[in-house]
């Protein structure tokens, strides 16, 4: 249970991008959760709703996927992605690929709104 | 005004993993090598450990870091068999971090040492998050936990540089199969060094000081 440390990393990120941005909400942020990278998601998810619930942007919505491993062939060149974590490639058969996708945790969006009429462009 | 999307596609970097690149530079700085040994809990860090002590002490100077959730028994295990041991207490926490090592640090001297031991919490899932800037990473098993461990706990067989795989003495007790447990590693990672050993008998630990030693070598020649 290592996600609560995790979501904190995920809110530090996030408000330090609205800290670039000044006189913009936080209406939603998008997570994306590698199969291979450690995370449970349903964790995550609740570790965040806690940090939302009790910033300045309580209603801002958190929304996780989940990414499947994305492997890339060596010998072929083949991208390919598996869900039990066989590295074979479907192609060649060769099981010498590495990771492309899948193996981390990322911050995908920011949903920010402003009343500022002038501030169209976000940095 | 309508919400705007800003794509952003940034990885999360995490307190511990910047701790973890500043531990790994003054590993390199002192020229130690250091290896985190992980597995479910009971599969044998510590006896491997004090194996390691007894049998390599008079080739190389070691010390060792020991997490555990509470008690310092595996330190003085470790200490015991003859190699300086910290041991920290996790409290509730399920995984070493960068923080506590470093605090660690303060009781060794690392110019003064060839390898740095980190036995990790007992735990398959969270350590294998948690880089804590080694350069060599153990997975222990052991057989009496079943041959498809490596399918089970996949994120830190794959992420491993050597597999360890004791308690061979009590694979004809167990319904446990060799091969079938190497098949599942080559599924996870082709190629992986995997270490037969029995830490009660001492059968196979050679093969383990070896690789020790060749890792040792390979980080020292980097290091110079």
């Amino acid at each position: 249970m290592h996600e609560i440390s995790l979501a904190q990393a995920v809110w530090r990120q996030v408000t330090a991008e609205l800290a670039d941005r000044p006189g913009y909400r936080l209406r939603g942020l998008d997570l994306v959760v590698g199969a291979m990278s450690g995370v449970d998601p349903e964790s995550l998810e609740f570790a965040m709703g806690l940090l939302v619930g009790e910033s300045d942007w309580p209603d801002a919505e958190v929304r996780l996927r989940t990414e499947p491993l994305t492997l890339v062939c060596n010998a072929c060149g083949r991208e390919f992605t598996t869900d039990h974590f066989d590295l074979t490639c479907p192609a060649c058969g060769s099981r010498d690929a590495d990771p492309v996708r899948g193996t981390d945790l990322r911050l995908e969006s920011l949903e920010l709104e402003t009343d500022d009429a002038a501030e169209t462009h976000p940095a | 005004m309508p919400p705007k999307r800003i794509r952003l596609d940034k990885a999360i970097v995490t307190e511990s993993d910047r701790l973890a690149a500043e531990l790994a530079e003054r590993y390199d700085r002192a020229g130690v090598l250091v290896m985190n040994l992980m597995s479910s809990p009971g599969a044998g860090k510590t006896s491997l450990l004090e194996a390691t002590a007894r049998s390599l002490s008079d080739r190389f100077r070691m010390a060792c870091i020991d997490g555990d959730l509470a008690t310092d028994r595996d330190a003085q295990r470790v200490r015991k068999a003859g190699m300086p041991c910290t041991q920290i207490n996790t409290g509730g926490g399920c995984h070493l971090n960068g923080k506590q090592v470093r605090d660690a640090l303060a009781a060794h001297r690392l110019q003064d040492l060839d390898i740095l031991f980190i036995e990790n919490v007992g735990n398959l899932v969270c350590p294998a998050v948690f880089d804590l800037g080694e350069h060599r990473r153990v997975v222990v098993s052991s057989t009496p936990e079943g041959d498809d461990k490596p399918v089970k706990y996949p994120v830190a067989f794959r992420l491993a540089d050597a597999v360890v795989l004791n308690k061979m003495d009590l694979v004809g007790a167990t319904d446990f199969v060799v091969e079938a447990f190497r098949e599942y590693m080559d599924e996870i990672k082709p190629g992986l060094p995997v270490l037969e050993v029995s830490c009660k008998t001492g059968d196979g630990l050679a093969g383990w000081f070896e690789w020790v030693a060749a890792a040792r070598d390979a980080v020292g020649r980097k290091v110079e």
